[in-house]
């Protein structure tokens, strides 16, 4: 007599894994291991941004200052270099000075602030205790940002001659980063 | 200091907002509206609903008419005015889209690899209904075609004796032990049932 409590559960399953299981769970682990692997390197937060190769969103803002309107359009014809920023964002301090520098060495390109959800006051006052080199606008309702993709500053995008984005860079720039941008823009390497 | 030269005010922006503000251009670039302005309880009616479309890129999983956010009150007025310029839903998002990426819609178009997102699931629980379909399917059928016999028929009972006679005086005495009767269990229950 049988010891199995179940006499009618028939012969009892060969020993290894149902080559249907197995292949099922291979269909479904594989691709996900796949898709974990291939994004292991990257920063979750730098989604490439579309404007990347695209016309750049024009503005016309106004200077921090008072002035009059400035607009991309009016700097057409060589590179700009639109950098997103605040006076309340510590890292956008700490590029404040490589880009006030760069402003001065590479006077081939354009370089332009826009202030992102700040006051005109506190800015003023900040260009004048840092020392500024290029112009600074302000953006009031964040129309520019919304329209460059902005989610938190400092961003810094790079523009062609002919008004195209070259590249976007998230966070604060060095020196030596702003160095290698400027090349990308004359369209060579640094 | 190198100031730039100044040049025109791109006026030809967006109809509505070009009142004498300085202003990024309108929506869909040089779409024009497709849909009629709005405004009054419609006009934020509408903003709400389109709000509720778009990820605020600064929080986590929350949209932009849920976030508190000076990001997301800034994204919600972007709407308010393209809505009230007279674009249509489809243009709104598609011009968040340009500049943020597809992430920013938090409902994602049905295009691409997207069509895994909306109809993977759906296609998933059809695939796992079919497969335990089946395995119930074929363990009936194999309960029907073992089970066509049961419980063998060839086992004695309680009142036959095996032919052998020594054997059957065994069984015989062992029942008479067991139950006190030679028949096997006592045609009446026994009395007492302490």
């Amino acid at each position: 007599m049988s010891t199995t409590p179940f006499p009618h559960a028939g012969p009892a399953p060969p020993s290894g894994i149902n080559p249907w299981v197995l292949g099922a769970g291979l269909s479904v682990v594989v691709p996900l291991l796949a898709v974990l692997v291939m994004n292991l390197g990257r920063d979750p937060h730098s989604i490439r941004s579309p404007l990347v190769g695209q016309a750049a969103p024009p503005f016309s803002l106004a200077p921090v200052g008072g002035g009059a309107p400035l607009s991309l359009e009016s700097l057409r014809g060589r590179p700009v270099l639109l950098n997103f920023w605040a006076t309340w964002c510590v890292p956008c301090l700490e590029e404040h000075g490589a880009l006030t520098a760069a402003a001065r060495t590479f006077a081939e390109v354009q370089f332009l602030g826009i202030v992102y959800e700040d006051d005109e006051a506190r800015t003023q006052a900040f260009l004048v205790q840092r020392g500024s080199s290029y112009p600074a606008v302000l953006d009031p309702e964040g129309r520019a940002a919304i329209a460059y993709g902005v989610s938190g500053v400092p961003e810094t995008f790079l523009i062609d001659g002919g008004g195209r984005v070259l590249e976007k860079h998230v966070g604060p720039l060095d020196p030596g980063t702003i160095a290698t941008l400027i090349a990308k823009a004359k369209g060579g390497p640094p | 200091m190198r100031q730039p030269t100044l040049v025109l005010l791109v006026l030809a922006a967006a109809p509505s907002l070009a009142a004498g503000q300085p202003s990024p251009e309108p929506a869909g670039g040089t779409e024009a509206p497709r849909s009629r302005p709005l405004s009054g309880a419609e006009l934020d009616a509408r903003t709400n609903d389109i709000g509720g479309l778009l990820r605020c890129p600064v929080c986590q999983g929350l949209s932009v008419a849920d976030s508190p956010s000076s990001m997301a009150r800034n994204m919600k007025s972007e709407v308010r005015q393209k809505l009230a310029a007279g674009y249509d839903q489809e243009q709104i998002l598609t011009f968040f889209e340009r500049s943020y990426g597809e992430f920013v819609r938090l409902e994602p178009p049905i295009r691409g690899l997207n069509w895994l997102v909306w109809f993977g699931p759906l296609a998933a629980l059809i695939v796992g209904g079919l497969v335990v379909a089946w395995i119930v399917r074929r363990s009936q059928r194999d309960v029907a075609s073992a089970g066509a016999d049961p419980i063998p028929s060839d086992l004695p009972s309680r009142d036959t004796l095996p032919a052998d006679a020594r054997l059957a005086d065994a069984v015989r005495r062992t029942r008479k032990l067991a139950y006190g009767w030679p028949g096997g269990i006592p045609p009446e229950p026994r009395s007492s049932p302490s």
